[in-house]
C-alpha cells in the first residue's frame, strides 16, 4: 500500500469515530427510554368468574354512545353461538359495537366462561406506534383515543393490533373512520366517572380504579382464592401491559386470549432496529471516507490522472 | 299527684324504650318480606322473601357476613373477627355503596393504608354475586326475570319486548 500520511490516517479515524460516538450516543438515548406508563392511568379489572354473559355491558356502551340499533336484542343469547371464517372465530367489535361478550365451552368445568372484549387500551399501544399521522394518543387517563380528523385511512392500527380490536367503517364512501373503544373518555372518564359498561355490570365483574392499584387487587384475589383463579393477571405485562385485565378461572388460551403475545411493547420490536438509522447516517460516510482516502495512498491528483492515461491507451 | 307524675313518665319512658328497642340492636323476630328497590331503574325492585331465606338457612352469617351474632359464616373471616359481638345493623348498603366507582370511594379504598378490606363490591354487585353465587349452586331461579321484572326503562335499554330491532340491513362487517 503506498503511504497514506499519518495525519490524513488520523484524520480519516477521527471523523468516523467522533461521527460514530456521537450518533450512537443520541440512539442510544433515544431508543433505550422506556415508558413505564403514566402513573395516573385509569384502568379495568374484567374477572371471569363473574361475568355471567348478560350483555348489560353491551348494552349500556350501545346507548352511551348512541351507537345504531343491534341486529338482535341485547337479552337475546343466540349471539353466543355465531361463528365466522369456517367456525374460527367468534363475534368480534364492529363498527357498530365497541364491545362484545363471548362464551366460550372450557374442557374442564362444566360452566362456560364468558369474555367481555374491547379495546385493551395498552400502555404503550401497537396502534398509536403504527399510525404515521399521530391520530392515535395515550392520554394521562389512561384511555387510547382516536381522532378521526387526521386519520387517512390506511388501516395500519387494524393491522398492528395484537387483539385485533379497530373495526372501520367500510360502508362509509366519503369520512370513513376506524371505530373501537374510547374508555368513555369524554364523557366519564374525564368527569371522574367509571365507564358506562362498569357500571352496569350487574355482577360488578369490572372493576374501575387505578391501573397501579388493580394489578395489586387482582394479585390479592388470586391469592385469596387460589383454588379460584388462574395464577395470571392477562394483560399485566401482555404487549408491554393493558389498561384492561383479565382474571380467569381457566387457563387463558381456553377463553379465547391470544396467550403467545410478547411481554413488552409491540413498539420494542421496531425501536432497536430504527434507531439504527441516525448512527448509519453517521458512520457510513465517515467510513467510506476513509477507505477512500485510504485507497487514494494521499498522493494527490497529479499521481491518479497520470495512471490513468498510462492506462488509457 | 308527685308519684302519679312519676310513674306516668316512667311508663312514657318504658313504652318508648320497648318501641325503638329495634335500634338499640335488641333481637326482634326477623322481617318476614323486604323490599329491595333502592337501585331500581332497569328492573323493578325486588320483594325478597326473607322468610323463605331464613328457613332454608339458619345461620345469618351466610348472607349478613357482617353479623356476627350467629357463627361466623367463612373460617377466614374468624381468623380476625372470632371475637366480635353482633353488629346493630345487618344492612347491606352499610358497607357496600350504591356508587363504588366515584373517585371518592376509590380513594377511600386506595389511600388509606391501615385499611384491611379494600376489595369491597358495589351495592348491585354485592347483591347478585351473593344471591346469585348460591342460586346457582342450589338450582334456584337464576333468570333476571325470575326475581325481579323488567321496566319500561330496561327494555328501552336492552332492546327489547316491544322495543326489539325490526330487522332490515344491518350493514355489520360480517354481512
Amino acid at each position: 500500500m503506498s503511504g497514506i500520511s499519518r495525519r490524513k490516517f488520523l484524520k480519516s479515524t477521527v471523523v468516523a469515530g467522533g461521527s460514530a460516538a456521537a450518533a450512537m450516543s443520541s440512539t442510544k438515548s433515544f431508543a433505550m427510554k422506556e415508558f413505564e406508563g403514566y402513573p395516573e392511568s385509569m384502568g379495568v379489572l374484567v374477572d371471569l368468574t363473574r361475568c355471567i354473559g348478560c350483555r348489560t355491558c353491551e348494552a349500556a356502551c350501545n346507548k352511551e354512545h348512541g351507537l345504531p340499533e343491534p341486529e338482535l336484542p341485547f337479552d337475546d343469547f343466540s349471539v353466543f353461538d355465531q361463528v365466522f371464517h369456517e367456525g374460527k372465530q367468534k363475534r368480534r367489535t364492529t363498527e357498530k359495537a365497541y364491545t362484545v361478550v363471548n362464551r366460550y365451552e372450557t374442557k374442564a368445568q362444566g360452566a362456560p366462561v364468558y369474555r367481555k372484549l374491547q379495546c385493551f387500551h395498552c400502555s404503550e399501544p401497537a396502534c398509536l406506534t403504527s399510525c404515521f399521522v399521530n391520530a392515535y394518543t395515550k392520554t394521562k387517563e389512561g384511555a387510547v383515543i382516536y381522532n378521526a380528523d387526521v386519520c387517512v385511512g390506511c388501516r395500519m392500527c387494524m393491522v398492528a393490533c395484537p387483539f385485533s380490536m379497530p373495526a372501520y367503517t367500510y360502508d362509509s364512501a366519503l369520512h370513513p373512520q376506524i371505530i373501537k373503544c374510547n374508555f368513555c373518555y369524554d364523557n366519564r372518564l374525564t368527569k371522574g366517572k367509571p365507564p358506562a359498561c362498569v357500571e352496569a355490570c350487574p355482577q360488578e365483574a369490572l372493576t374501575f380504579g387505578h391501573r397501579k392499584t388493580l394489578v395489586k387487587t387482582a394479585h390479592e384475589r388470586i391469592r385469596s382464592n387460589p383454588d379460584k383463579y388462574v395464577d395470571h393477571v392477562y394483560g399485566e405485562t401482555e404487549v408491554g401491559g393493558t389498561s384492561w385485565m383479565y382474571l380467569s378461572s381457566v387457563p387463558f388460551d381456553q377463553a379465547g386470549f391470544n396467550t403467545t403475545l410478547q411481554h413488552h411493547p409491540i413498539l420494542d420490536n421496531t425501536k432497536s432496529f430504527l434507531g439504527i438509522v441516525p448512527m448509519v447516517l453517521g458512520i457510513w460516510p465517515a467510513l467510506f471516507m476513509g477507505f477512500h482516502l485510504l485507497a487514494k495512498g494521499g498522493k494527490g491528483d497529479k499521481e491518479s490522472k497520470d495512471k490513468v492515461e498510462v492506462h488509457g491507451e | 299527684m308527685q308519684i302519679r307524675k312519676i310513674r306516668i313518665m316512667t311508663g312514657i319512658i318504658l313504652a318508648l324504650f320497648f318501641i325503638s328497642a329495634p335500634a338499640f340492636g335488641v333481637d326482634d323476630a326477623p322481617p318476614t318480606s323486604v323490599r329491595i328497590d333502592s337501585l331500581s331503574h332497569l328492573y323493578e325492585g325486588v320483594d325478597f322473601d326473607h322468610e323463605l331465606h331464613v328457613g332454608i338457612e339458619e345461620n345469618c352469617s351466610v348472607c349478613h357476613h357482617h353479623r356476627f351474632s350467629s357463627e361466623v359464616a367463612a373460617d377466614r373471616c374468624a381468623a380476625c373477627h372470632s371475637e366480635c359481638g353482633g353488629t346493630f345493623s345487618p344492612t347491606c348498603s352499610d358497607c357496600h355503596v350504591a356508587e363504588p366507582f366515584t373517585g371518592k370511594h376509590i380513594r377511600q379504598m386506595e389511600e388509606d393504608p391501615h385499611r384491611f378490606h379494600v376489595d369491597i363490591t358495589g351495592l348491585k354487585g354485592a347483591y347478585h354475586l351473593k344471591c346469585l353465587n348460591c342460586h346457582i349452586e342450589t338450582g334456584a331461579p337464576t333468570e333476571c326475570v325470575d326475581c325481579h321484572e323488567r321496566t319500561d326503562a330496561g327494555n328501552r335499554f336492552y332492546r327489547s319486548g316491544k322495543y326489539a330491532p325490526t330487522g332490515g340491513k344491518s350493514g355489520g362487517s360480517h354481512e
